[in-house]
This record gives C-alpha cells, structure tokens and sequence, in this order.
C-alpha cells in the first residue's frame, strides 16, 4: 500500500487555541514523512471472535434489563482506502454519551442522568464490501468547559484498525444540521470545510425501520491507495 | 470557499471515495469503552523473550498527561502471541501521573530495521494521534531509526536501566519533543 501526503487543511490543526487543550499538547515540529514497510504492509489482526454478534445494538447491552432510553438510530456505511477499495473484515469501535448527554465515565461529572440500561459502547467488523453497521440511541449534546455556552455537536466516536497499520484512524461522526457546528472548535480544527462536512452523516430515508429506528449513513475513507503495479 | 462546500460534496459523488476522513480527538471518555472492547492491558501470553519500556508523557510545559491511551504494536511477534486479543497489540491508558508501562516481546527474527514499538498515541486535545516508535538503545543499527535526523534520534531511544527494564519519555510538545511520523 501507498501513503501519499495529506493535502494541506484536511488534518485538523494540532494547536488550535479555541480548543483550549491543544495548546500544550499538540507538536509544534512538522511530521517525519518515512520509508518503514511494516505499517504499511503488514496486517493487524483482528481475530473474528472479537466480536459477538449483539455487541452491533447498543440499546439493548448484555447483562442490562431493558432497553436504552433515547431516539434509536441505525448507522451504516462502507469503509474504504483512497482507491475505493474496500477495507475488510476490519474492527470499528464505537463510543458515545447517553441521549441524556453523559458518558458511563468515571470522570463525567456533568449532572446528567445515567441511562441503567445504556453503556455507549459497541463494536463490529466490516464485512467483505467494507460495509459496517449498530444500532444505538442518538446521543445529545453536553457542555464541556471550553469556553462560555460550550456544548459539543451531538457525536459518536469511531475507531478505525484498517487493514494495515498506517491506516488507523480516531474520528467522530455528527449529524446533519446541528445548530452547534459553528460554535465547536473541535470540529472547526479543521481547516477545510469540505474536510469537515465529511465528519457529517447523512440521513437515509432507506435505512429507516417502520415504527422503529431512524437511519443514518456514514462512509469512511482511510489513507492508502491500492500499490498494486498496472497491467497486473 | 466555505459558502461552496455543500455544493462541492454534492456535485464531486465520483471523487467522494478518494477523500480522506480526517480525525478527531478521542477526548477524555476512551478508556472504559476501549478497556471494554480490546483489553490488551492484562499481563502478556507469549512465547518469545520479552522486554519492559517504562516512561512518562508530558504535555509542553513538562507536565504528565494522565487522559492518554497508547498503543503498541509489534508486527513480527504475532506469532509468539497467537494467544493475544490481538497478537502484537497492546493498548494502555495512561496513570494519573503520565505513567505508562509496557511488556514487549523481541523474538530472535525480527527484521533488523524493526523498533521495539511502533506506538500512536491518542490523547484529548490531541486532535489527530500521532504516530511514533520506541528503540531499545542497545539494540543494533535500525536502518528505520536512521532516517530521523541525528540531533532527535534520541527522543526515540528508550534506554536501559540497571534493573534490565528502559526508560522512555513522551514529549508531545517543545524541548526535546518527540519525533512523530508519516508513512510513505
């Protein structure tokens, strides 16, 4: 596999001062571009028995009584290189607060109910075509402390193995048309609007359950292109 | 440029498939639902001889980050840990005092420009994880090691100490920071 640069803005800023915690953590020395095999050829993997089946729906979690409270969604896409070639059989780790806004966190402290029947995690494999899917609730929004009136945009957190090590990949997904955006610094780290419009899922009229669940879609594009010769 | 963004991803549906997904930072809420999913923090099964890297990560002013998650990935020791949630994988939170620690295995085969680790790091207010490797510093010549400029070679050297463990720090930002990596 190949790793061409990342254009410039694509990557959100290490040190983004509106983001107050960047400021001393982000490096400040450009990145080392390298020639190391390994991350880019050799797969991690990620044995099958890693996950069971019910670990897709996080509103009903092993070991919980009922059912989570909140508006249940499905979310689904396809994972892919640069190419458009599917990644495979691939683990995705989801996590995300309660639709009361709380994460089942030892250190979340916002005075937000804690939902008995909702933990917030889940976790699958992509199958042959890259395609993944779970059903959850949809989170809400919190505040954080950044700054006056910071609340983030209602998200889940995705991450991403891929097939080889290089292409690994910590993200959040929002939802369409959060009156929040603007005001976000984490997802305004990005410099590039095109770059941050596909953090945003789309609703899916088709993915919709009847009296069920809301649908929503959101596909994933990992770093590397397909390195085999033409002509092959 | 901003006003023609919804426009843009609209009308390019054919270019969507070769644009990147940029990250975001994992926040401060990971550990229990990482902990949950892959927990590679329990002791090591392995068949290989191992080794302890054992340091810090400090933020720029050389304070200890305790909200990090590291990962560790040693490629050519899948085989030795077959019995591994994911062979070659581990994943640590960092304490409370930036401390972190990790058991590694060096199988006799490894390939002579192989790092201990390859590590990324992930962090809240770390908006993209970063990818680093750790060297032991008495390990020979690392043809990867090699192409780090001399003077930050030893950001990546974790050294050894009397007790037969290495000590290797994390510096995200400023004096001594810590090289990160791009892959080609």
């Amino acid at each position: 596999m190949k790793f061409d640069s990342v254009p410039s803005g694509v990557y959100p800023e290490l040190v983004y001062p509106e983001y107050k915690s960047t400021v001393k953590r982000g490096p400040l020395q450009p990145l080392l571009r390298l020639d190391a095999a390994l991350p880019v050829s050799d797969n991690i993997a990620t044995p099958s028995g890693l996950v069971l089946p019910g670990e897709i729906d996080l509103t009903r979690p092993d070991g919980c009584a009922g059912e989570a409270i909140g508006e249940r969604i499905v979310v689904t896409g396809r994972v892919t290189d640069e190419d458009g070639k599917p990644v495979r059989n691939s683990l995705i780790e989801v996590w995300q607060c309660n639709a009361a806004g709380r994460y089942r966190h030892k250190k979340d402290q916002h005075n937000a109910p804690l939902d008995p029947n909702f933990n917030g995690w889940g976790k699958m494999l992509t199958d042959g075509e890259g395609r993944y899917r779970f059903v959850t609730v949809r989170p809400g929004p919190y505040p954080w402390g950044n700054h006056h009136k910071a609340f983030r945009p209602a998200h889940i957190h995705f991450s991403l193995f891929g097939n080889v090590y290089a292409q690994r990949l910590v993200t959040q997904m929002y939802f369409p048309n959060d009156p929040l955006f603007d005001y976000d610094p984490i997802f305004n780290s990005v410099p590039d609007a095109a770059a941050r419009q596909r953090l945003v899922s789309r609703f899916s009229i088709e993915e919709t359950m009847h009296e069920h669940l809301l649908g929503y879609e959101f596909d994933i594009v990992l770093r590397g292109r397909d390195a085999t010769p033409m002509g092959l | 440029m901003t006003t023609n963004s919804s426009n843009e991803s609209s009308n390019e549906s054919s270019n969507e498939s070769s644009k990147i997904t940029t990250s975001q930072t994992i926040g401060p809420f990971s550990h229990e639902a990482w902990q949950w999913s892959v927990d590679a923090t329990a002791d090591v099964e392995t068949t290989a001889p191992t080794v302890t890297v054992r340091g810090v990560i400090y933020d720029g002013d050389g304070t200890p980050i305790n909200d990090a998650q590291l990962e560790a990935w040693t490629p050519h020791a899948a085989q030795a840990e077959a019995q591994q949630a994911i062979p070659g994988f581990r994943r640590i939170p960092s304490g409370e005092a930036g401390e972190f620690q990790f058991r590694l295995s060096r199988p006799a085969d490894a390939p002579a420009d192989a790092p201990a680790a390859f590590v990324t790091i992930f962090a809240r207010g770390l908006v993209k994880h970063q990818f680093t490797a750790v060297f032991l510093d008495d390990a020979p010549p690392s043809p990867l090691l090699a192409q780090v400029p001399e003077e930050r070679r030893g950001t990546l050297l974790a050294r050894r100490q009397p007790d037969g463990s290495y000590r290797w720090d994390i510096r995200m930002q400023g004096d001594g920071e810590t090289v990160f990596f791009d892959y080609t």
